[in-house]
């Protein structure tokens, strides 16, 4: 006979998750392995002979990368030597500078950084967190997808994702082939709900580089890096070659950060051995090394290998603060489902959410979980209220702002109006008024009527093989009597030939103007100082729709 | 519930350990070559046939076969056999009118390079690639190895008609055609279900790579 008690117990959601006991051998093990290697490092000549107790003629070509380019070597062996508790006790501690953290941080091994934040709580964590994040203030990102690869819904779901704070929108396709339709779609509705905010559609890397160079997104975020060597192996990849796409994304003026994440190399059947932290470690210092100014961490889209094993989501803030650390933009994932329980995707956001990050979620579907095209997201649209409900609880800014229906509705009227406008002037794929109408008031696709996928994968291989970019959708947009969106697009291509934005931890102001790390550091130096939530932003996350004023009553 | 009970996923985990265990080297090179032969439990018997060459018949697709697909894994992540897999793939090539081959790849257990080398050595250039947990692709061999005609990557959503229809489309890119594409699926919670577990299936599927062996014709066959 079975206890009534557990059998409530193993129906409830927590118990629908996947858990595993820690593997060590093969690297199932989020942190703290002991097959991790001990901290070492050996400088003779300005060259690195000896990393992580291994020697120099034993390096792969991450070690190789890495001790070329990766660590400042001036300091390194002090701080290698320097007690490990000492060390996390700077992080930690609001008295000690950020920046001189940095300067002990990038100076560390990645077996030093692994067991310096190896010795922290994720209360500690949370709080170094709060120092170290490079930009002073918080903001979020958005995934905006479907299932049906609807362009009129994509534009409609930006327009409504911007109204509502997010800073970053990012899409991606079910059809490969959809990628410049849902590019444009993202970038042209995202203008409509506030001018400024960026966009990337993540896709196969050359098409996404390709998208970007015809102005199409104005950043890039899908370049991944890993821990080990054969997994870049896997993707015919080395650190060098992600350097060199880096930097084609720089010359174009594209901002652009790398994703790495605990898990990935398990998950690929490469880890060596080694914990998710140190392996993730290593992806942070060739990030680094490499010249991008940020990073997407988190564990990502591996996040269901960390969060089955003990201390997992603790890992995920410890690379996060590795991250913040070595004074790299962090869009903090966040953004994809590990658990059927609200209470764990609760407590696991709850870890970026209250220090703040450059991108608490990256992304926050924008959409409902059915139309994730990420697999579904941490948090979705249906979730829009609980957001910013707990932002009014706890007085934190974590990004969102409540907005009232007819503000939405509105925007998500003109996203699709502009979109059924813009495919007509540049002769795509007719967008139906029926469609225009769905979109305005869709929850999700299965709102939406369906398309003729078939013609539109034609316009959009031949809208490629026309050369069309980024100018002519300003011309189609102006012709179409839409000019404060052609101005806006336009004014997002000229940030493109400025380039400021390609600073670390770069968001921009409905005006245009540039927020990074370099104009408005973080300056975190305990209670009352840092970021701080103004009377006017207060009043603004006060505002829900739902709560009753006592002059009503 | 968790879909695959504890003594599964422990029985699974001794057996990656054993092989471990078994002095496999470390670091993704080569490991033993995969076996020719299935399982016992399957009706499904493929065997190598030498290096694969390149077809010059236009109204072929090229199924790949990851490294454990049908040797050391006999079924997909949802328990789908991997025989019966073969089977409505190849029913929704011939449905079409087409004719199909099939190659296993050595040197990579990742799906986008196993269905581009499929591609590439289609007379129509058009291939499949499919790893044991059912993860699949439909590529053509002049895009990018890590883009795609159609990408199926959510392996617990792919069910036996799922599979019939990519070996239909597949067949219409073959003739030149435009297909719709078979409808994606999307299951958020197959992630937090699943994820973990895929990990140690593709351990198992990484640990039969061989980056020396060519890739192989194979034989298929149904006892």
């Amino acid at each position: 006979m079975r206890s009534k008690r557990f059998e409530a117990l193993d129906a409830r959601p927590v118990s629908q998750d996947g858990y595993v006991t820690e593997w060590p051998e093969v690297g199932l093990i989020a942190m703290n392995s002991p097959n991790d290697p001990k901290p070492s490092i050996r400088i003779e000549g300005g060259v690195v002979t000896e990393l992580d107790g291994k020697k120099r003629a034993d390096f792969d070509m991450i070690d190789t990368f890495i001790a070329d380019y990766g660590i400042r070597l001036d300091n390194a062996e002090r701080v290698c030597a320097t007690d490990s508790l000492e060390l996390a006790r700077k992080l930690v501690d609001f008295n000690v500078p950020r920046a001189e953290v940095v300067a002990l941080t990038t100076a560390m091994t990645p077996a030093k950084i692994t067991e310096v934040v190896g010795t922290m709580t994720v209360l500690e964590m949370m709080m170094a967190v709060t120092k170290m994040r490079a930009r002073k203030s918080p903001a979020n990102q958005a995934h905006v997808t479907n299932l049906k690869d609807n362009m009129v819904q994509i534009a409609a779901d930006a327009a409504e994702a911007a109204l509502r704070g997010f800073a970053e929108l990012e899409t991606t396709v079910g059809i490969a082939r959809y990628a410049p339709f849902n590019a444009i779609a993202l970038m042209v509705g995202a203008q409509v709900g506030r001018p400024g905010i960026l966009t990337q559609c993540a896709v196969e890397e050359a098409t996404e580089l390709n998208l970007g160079m015809r102005g199409f997104t104005a950043y890039a975020e899908t370049v991944s890096v890993y821990g080990t060597e054969p997994v870049f192996m896997d993707g015919d990849d080395t650190p060098w070659s992600k350097a060199f796409l880096a930097s084609c994304y720089a010359s174009r003026g594209l901002k652009m950060r790398f994703t790495s994440g605990t898990g990935s190399e398990v998950q690929m059947g490469y880890a060596e051995g080694k914990s998710m932290l140190y392996l993730e470690a290593r992806c942070l210092y060739i990030t680094k090394a490499a010249g991008s100014q940020g990073i997407q961490n988190g564990s990502v889209s591996c996040v269901g290998v960390p969060a089955a094993v003990p201390g997992g989501i603790r890992a995920i803030l410890a690379e996060n603060l590795i991250a913040t650390a070595l004074d790299l933009e962090c869009a903090s994932s966040n953004d994809q489902t590990f658990t059927h329980s609200d209470l764990r995707r609760v407590a696991r956001s709850l870890m970026q959410f209250v220090p703040g990050t450059d991108f608490i979620c990256s992304g926050y579907s924008a959409t409902p979980n059915y139309d994730n095209m990420f697999a579904g997201s941490n948090w979705d649209a249906d979730d829009y209220d609980d957001w910013v409900i707990i932002q009014r609880d706890l007085k934190v800014d974590g990004g969102l702002v409540p907005v009232l229906e007819d503000d939405v509705v509105a925007a998500r009227n003109k996203a699709a109006k502009v979109i059924q406008a813009l495919f007509r002037e540049l002769g795509l794929t007719e967008v139906t008024d029926a469609e225009v109408e769905a979109a305005t008031y869709a929850r999700g696709s299965q709102d939406m009527p369906d398309r003729n996928v078939v013609e539109d994968l034609k316009a959009a291989e031949d809208l490629l093989k026309r050369g069309l970019t980024g100018v002519d959708i300003v011309k189609a947009l102006a012709r179409a009597g839409y000019d404060d969106v052609a101005k806006s697009v336009f004014g997002m291509l000229k940030q493109r030939v400025a380039g400021d934005y390609l600073h670390t931890s770069a968001i921009l102001t409905g005006d245009f103007a540039v927020i990074s790390a370099v104009n408005e550091p973080n300056d975190y130096r305990g209670p009352q100082t840092g970021y701080q939530i103004s009377d006017e932003k207060w009043a603004q996350l006060q505002a829900i729709r739902q709560a009753i004023s006592p002059e009503s009553v | 519930m968790t879909v695959m009970d504890e003594k599964t996923l422990r029985s699974i985990i001794e057996e990656v350990v054993n092989e471990f265990a078994g002095g496999a080297p470390r670091g993704g090179t080569a490991v033993a070559t995969a076996p020719s032969v299935s399982s016992a439990s399957g009706s499904l018997r493929i065997s190598e046939d030498g290096p694969a060459e390149r077809g010059i018949n236009p109204r072929e697709v090229v199924i790949a076969l990851a490294p454990g697909f049908g040797g050391r894994m006999t079924s997909t992540l949802i328990d789908l056999d991997h025989g019966d897999v073969l089977r409505e793939l190849c029913a929704g090539i011939e449905e079409e009118g087409l004719s199909y081959r099939f190659i296993r790849v050595f040197r990579t257990a990742d799906v986008g390079f196993i269905a581009h080398e499929a591609a590439k050595l289609s007379g129509s250039g058009i291939g499949i690639g499919i790893q044991s947990r059912g993860t699949t692709v439909i590529h053509q061999k002049d895009l990018p190895p890590l883009s795609n005609l159609e990408l199926f990557s959510q392996a617990p959503l792919i069910d036996l008609d799922t599979f019939r229809a990519i070996g239909k489309n597949a067949a219409k890119y073959a003739k030149g055609e435009s297909p719709s594409p078979v409808p994606v699926r999307n299951d958020q919670m197959a992630r937090p279900k699943y994820q973990a577990i895929a990990a140690l299936w593709h351990i198992k599927e990484t640990q039969l790579c061989d980056a020396a062996k060519k890739t192989q014709a194979l034989r298929v066959e149904y006892r």
